[in-house]
């Protein structure tokens, strides 16, 4: 086996395919037919549900969604790469966390703005809100302990083990309502009066499925980088070892 | 019976009623802040998703081309190795 060829045995290539195009595709038009949905054809909620503002809910309701299934990734490649440790299931460990804070990050910013409207305030100590922030804050910090830490394997079984832990949050994210009650809308869940409107269930349902192609895309698009650095610190390893490149070659 | 007795309040949404349902309204008064927070909130979320897939394409190029640079090392020393 040549040297070169030597450096990817490894460290896997995750080239653009089907799911990437049809990803990609789905998650553009159907984010312009939603949005176009959204302002023509559903009807604004009432005042108590926040009015006009009440349509954040057909994106910041998908987009917990979605860091729910970035969630899942992040846990199950975590499982897997504790139990057998490979650099692909790093890559979508890696990439379900940081997908996940990317999700949390639309959730935290359009709920406040639509709660300062339906609520009066744009943050409480809700027990959902609450549940919801130190989930993120998990996936935070298990992406600050990868970019800061350094790759070895005890670097990435400890942030596997911080990927396990945050996901284990969800479940309590999602009941928390049911559990401890508070004023977060249990709308489309057990209990709730549901949408007043068939438009308004298709909005939703319409963003669910625009969320999760935008999911799929980006965790590709993250997968895809970490399995290129994997393989990036393997060649530059090899080729350091070898004398192949010298001081000036520096890593970018 | 106390005749001067206020009048009762009108009745407002309760807590668990305001969040258990959605009712669609027609003629609803948009007011601008309701405008003003929608159109954050999607700004927020979408700049959150672009910035990231900018970051992620610009890192990815940089990984490309550096890992071009090593590959193309190693292959040079895979041939000088090979000649006889």
């Amino acid at each position: 086996m040549s040297v070169a060829s030597s450096t990817t045995s490894s460290g896997g290539r995750l080239t653009a395919g089907p799911a990437w195009a049809f990803g990609l595709l789905a998650a553009t038009f159907g984010f312009a037919y939603h949005l176009w949905f959204i302002f023509t054809k559903t009807p604004e909620a009432q005042a108590a549900a926040g009015g006009f503002a009440q349509k954040i809910f057909y994106f910041h309701v998908p987009a917990a969604y979605a860091l729910y299934l970035s969630g899942v990734v992040c846990f199950v490649a975590s499982c897997l790469y504790l139990v057998r440790p490979t650099n692909a299931r790093d890559a979508w460990g890696k990439a379900g966390a940081e997908t996940a804070v990317v999700f949390g990050l639309m959730v935290l910013t359009s709920g406040p703005l639509w709660a300062k409207k339906a609520w009066g305030v744009y943050w409480t100590w809700d027990p959902r809100l609450t549940t919801l922030l130190l989930s993120v804050l998990l996936y935070v910090a298990m992406v600050l302990l990868r970019r800061f830490t350094g790759d070895g394997n005890a670097e990435r079984r400890f942030a596997a083990a911080f990927g396990v832990l945050g996901t284990t949050i969800l479940p309590i994210i999602h009941y928390s309502v049911r559990l401890w009650g508070g004023n977060h809308p249990t709308v489309v869940t057990k209990g709730g009066g549901g949408l007043g409107s068939p438009a308004m269930s298709q909005a939703l349902g319409m963003g669910f499925f625009t969320m999760t192609a935008l999911a799929v895309v980006l965790l590709l698009l993250r997968a895809r980088l970490a399995l290129s650095d994997s393989r990036l610190r393997e060649a530059e390893e090899l080729a350091y070892g070898l004398g192949v490149l010298g001081a000036d070659d520096e890593a970018p | 019976m106390n005749q001067d007795a206020a009048p009762p309040l009108p009745t407002a949404l309760s807590v668990s009623d305001r969040k258990s349902e959605f009712v669609p309204v027609s003629g609803g008064q948009e007011t601008t802040s309701a405008v003003g927070l929608l159109l954050t909130a999607y700004v927020l979320m979408w700049a959150v998703v672009f910035g990231f897939v900018w970051l992620t394409a610009g890192k990815q190029k940089r990984l490309d081309a550096r890992l071009r640079h090593v590959e193309k090392a190693l292959a040079r020393l895979d041939e000088t190795s090979s000649e006889p």
